[in-house]
């Protein structure tokens, strides 16, 4: 019924590893409608549902917006960020759902000298409310979800060896709402839209430059970010297909200067495509595998990165 | 109208849109309690110890003397011409605008000190290398098109020690002949010549004739420009706000300021000559002299330097061992000079080599810390800068007067700069190989410098410096050579370093840093 979870991943869990431990898992379970387990949808999971997961991603890069100037660097070469993430969501009620996550990431320059950086990241716990759902005229269901979320590092790493640290290193509260829409052939829309709050981040060297000053002070002030996303799919019995266009918007910050490394306050903005895969086994109760891909089209700051995805989360019968 | 069905009662929904509420409050406390950068290297209004009357007598490095350029006699206090220009000063205090009032506190905290953190701020915004061209060669930085891409100059570490040292040598000396015509003339400032005159800030017993303020502002206007040329609207507009804080602050009228003005001009115009003249214009060499340090250091068997950039850069200023130094003449600074790393074939080397491999491999937080916290690399105010940054609050904290703070910023740059000429001198002539490129499998938790390896240029520059800090406050004279030690062995916690790099380097640095505390116990000024 409960079936066991991977191992925790060891600091240098090949992919293979992590890949069989999913498959093996995959073909363990059966069936359950496809809910939803992400910080950005707007699902939320049945009321005493315990539902955990683990994806593994994997995000390359060999372009990247110095400010706006797309570029390669021969000292980068390419850029990969692995991570495994372990999550959890529970449905408190039907309506509120909560969540945590916890990543494990390890990047990797393919060329120049710079060392590789590996790590537990940050913690994030969030909760879910939907909100004001309504079936408007018996074809369709609209509704809302409210999601707060905060997280903070569990691990000491570098928020300055950008782009190899594994993360930005603040603590943060992100507010975010959706809505969505389906209808009763299985076509849903959504629509969202967040506003993250950064705590300052201390760094190890008493000063620092960044967007046209020197500050004096180990502690970097880290602007508000605002994200968005709009998608649409399909979801029937165990199937979801989502396919949503993420945007990010860092409300401050400073550009990477010409020929400068990346700083953890830089302007951070994005436009991503994303195409998500979810099925339920229809054999195996409780488990649903997933897959997903993302294309990064414009961007600032960041790198043009090409994520895939794989995941597999299992329920809990409580 | 279509008819909807309300999901649930209304009492629940209150209770869900309620706890919604308490889940965002509380998330945003959690993260949004520190969000505000806390700065360090806050100057209150500088109230100095000692006016330091005889400062016009201290020893000069550039200047002949004192009297070198005459500031002429002022009119007198009681003069209509000096009348008038207390009326400015009244008038101009009556109408100060807020943004005078933050400019006139921000100057109050000292001028020497502003444009040291100012200077910093300029090396930080010029410490970047060229980037590559479509065909893989590099521009070098051009000063007469400085706004180009690359931009002018490129501040890598000696430029900036040469930088540091001479805006801070012109300084004291402007300041030491301004002090000369301060207490020759001994004209009181405003505030204390006429009770209608505020002093906004402390104005002590320093006589106001030159403005101390305007000789800064002159003499580090001049000196920037040349420097930083593509920042002359910044340092313009910097120069005059100083100026005219002198003015509102009520501790110098308009002759006051127009003298000094002068004074440092004048002054700037010495040192600006001497650094036309001091060989930094052929420090980066030529492709025939970079392949001439190649090929000498495999005609002595060893293995020679290349740069492991991609495209392939060419070494920092090879020939800015060849630059003028301040204290020393040439062959005093080749007989500081530590002797040749061990041979690239060596044991020892091998044994070296497998240090820094297992440094890097097995590094610590904690040492990963201390690589960081020195890394001074691309993008930031350089070692040079680290030290000024440390410097800035034992003088502030010491309460000096200009003139003496402008001493321990123009010793201890004059060191550094020298202990870059020395360190390059050095490293150009041994062309020593990185770990990197002796051993492939370190990989730095740095950015890896695009010159020589042997010695340390870290450890040079901040033994020098612990050594001239040391001297100026010695009850910290220990924790400055920790601090000294601790970023030369955050080389090797950075896997760009030996340790016979760091250990040479270091000796290096204390001999030059003692050689400049030879010449500061001869120079007058205790």
């Amino acid at each position: 019924m409960s079936p066991s979870l991977p191992a925790c991943p060891r600091r240098s869990a090949p992919l293979l590893v992590h890949a069989a431990t999913l498959v093996l898992l995959a073909l363990a379970v059966h069936a359950t409608p496809a809910r939803g387990q992400t910080l950005d949808d707007g699902l939320t999971l049945p009321r005493r549902q315990l539902r955990v997961g683990v994806e593994y991603g994997h995000d390359r890069w060999d372009r990247y917006w110095e400010g706006t100037l797309r570029r390669s660097n021969e000292n980068i070469g390419t850029l990969t960020t692995q991570s495994v993430t372990w999550t959890a969501g529970y449905g408190v009620t039907s309506r509120l759902t909560v969540f945590a996550t916890i990543p494990h990431v390890w990047t990797r320059a393919s060329e120049g000298v710079l060392q590789e950086m590996r790590g537990w990241q940050d913690v994030t716990v969030a909760a879910k409310l939907g909100l004001l759902e309504r079936r408007v005229a018996d074809r369709a269901t609209v509704g809302t979800v409210l999601l707060v979320a905060v997280g903070a590092p569990i691990s000491d790493y570098t928020p300055d060896f950008l782009p190899l640290s594994i993360g930005l290193g603040a603590r943060r509260a992100t507010a975010r709402g959706v809505v969505h829409l389906r209808d009763h052939t299985g076509v849903f829309a959504e629509a969202g839209a967040g506003h993250t709050w950064r705590s300052t981040v201390h760094l190890d060297r008493p000063a620092y430059y960044t967007d046209g000053h020197l500050v004096l002070s180990d502690e970097v002030a880290m602007p508000d970010v605002f994200d968005y996303a709009v998608g649409a799919g399909y979801q029937r019995g165990g199937l979801r297909l989502p396919i949503m266009l993420v945007g990010q918007r860092t409300l401050g910050g400073g550009d990477i200067r010409r020929q400068d490394m990346p700083f953890v306050s830089n302007r951070m903005d994005f436009v991503r495509l994303q195409a998500r895969a979810m099925y339920a086994l229809p054999r195996a109760r409780g488990v649903m595998l997933g897959a997903g891909f993302a294309r990064t089209l414009t961007g600032r700051n960041v790198g043009q990165s090409t994520t895939l995805w794989a995941g597999l989360t299992t329920v809990f019968g409580l | 109208m279509p008819h909807a069905v309300v999901a649930s009662p209304p009492g629940r929904a209150r209770r869900v849109v309620s706890t919604a509420l308490a889940l965002l409050v509380s998330a945003v406390g959690v993260a949004g309690c520190d969000r505000t950068v806390q700065p360090t290297e806050v100057l209150p209004a500088l109230q100095p110890g000692s006016v330091d009357a005889d400062a016009g007598s201290w020893r000069m490095l550039v200047l002949g003397g004192p009297e070198q350029f005459q500031v002429p006699a002022p009119a007198a206090v009681t003069s209509d011409l000096y009348r008038a220009e207390l009326a400015a000063v009244k008038a101009a205090q009556a109408r100060m605008t807020g943004a005078q009032r933050r400019a006139l506190d921000y100057w109050s905290g000292g001028g020497v000190l502003r444009w040291n953190q100012l200077l910093r701020e300029l090396v930080a915004r010029y410490n970047l290398p060229p980037a590559p061209r479509p065909d893989g060669s590099y521009a070098a930085p051009d000063a007469e098109n400085p706004f180009a891409d690359p931009q002018f100059p490129f501040a890598n570490p000696p430029y900036a020690a040469r930088a540091y040292s001479y805006v801070s040598v012109a300084q004291y000396e402007a300041l030491k002949a301004a002090w000369h015509w301060k207490f020759r003339y001994g004209r009181p400032s405003p505030a204390r010549v006429d009770p209608d005159v505020q002093a906004l800030v402390p104005t002590g017993d320093l006589p106001a004739y030159p403005s101390e303020d305007a000789v800064l502002a002159g003499v580090t206007a001049e000196m920037l420009k040349l420097l930083f040329p593509a920042s002359v609207d910044e340092i313009t507009r910097r120069a005059a706000e100083q100026r005219e804080a002198a003015l509102l602050s009520g501790k110098a009228t308009a002759s006051d300021v127009a003298a000094g003005l002068a004074l440092g001009r004048a002054v700037a115009a010495v040192v600006i000559a001497r650094a036309r003249a001091d060989g930094m214009g052929a420090a980066g060499g030529t492709p025939a002299e970079w392949q001439a340090l190649a090929d000498d250091a495999r005609a002595r068997g060893e293995i020679a330097w290349v740069s492991l950039e991609t495209p392939a850069r060419p070494p920092m200023l090879p020939n800015f061992g060849r630059v003028q130094p301040w204290t020393m003449s040439a062959a005093e600074a080749v007989g500081l000079e530590p002797g040749p790393p061990p041979s690239t074939s060596s044991t020892r080397m091998q044994e070296e080599v497998a240090e820094v491999r297992h440094a890097v491999e097995g590094l610590t937080r904690a040492q990963l810390a201390i690589a960081l916290r020195w890394n001074d690399g691309a993008g930031t105010y350089t070692p040079p800068g680290h030290w000024n940054d440390i410097a800035a609050e034992y003088v502030r904290d010491a309460r000096m007067s200009e003139v003496r703070a402008a001493r321990v910023f123009a010793l201890l740059n004059a060191a550094m700069h020298d202990a870059a000429v020395g360190c390059w001198a050095v490293k150009f002539r041994y062309f020593n190989p990185r770990p990197s490129q002796l051993d492939p499998s370190i990989r730095t938790t740095i950015g890896l410098p695009n010159f020589p390896s042997y010695p340390s240029g870290h450890s040079t520059f901040s033994a020098a410096a612990a050594e001239v800090l040391g001297y100026f406050f010695p009850a910290h004279a220990a924790e400055l050579a920790a601090m000294a030690d601790e970023a030369g062995i955050s080389r090797l916690y950075g896997g760009i370093h030996y340790r016979s790099d760091i250990e040479q380097g270091k000796a290096h640095g204390q001999r030059i840093g003692a050689h400049v505390v030879r010449f500061a116990r001869a120079d007058r000024a205790e």
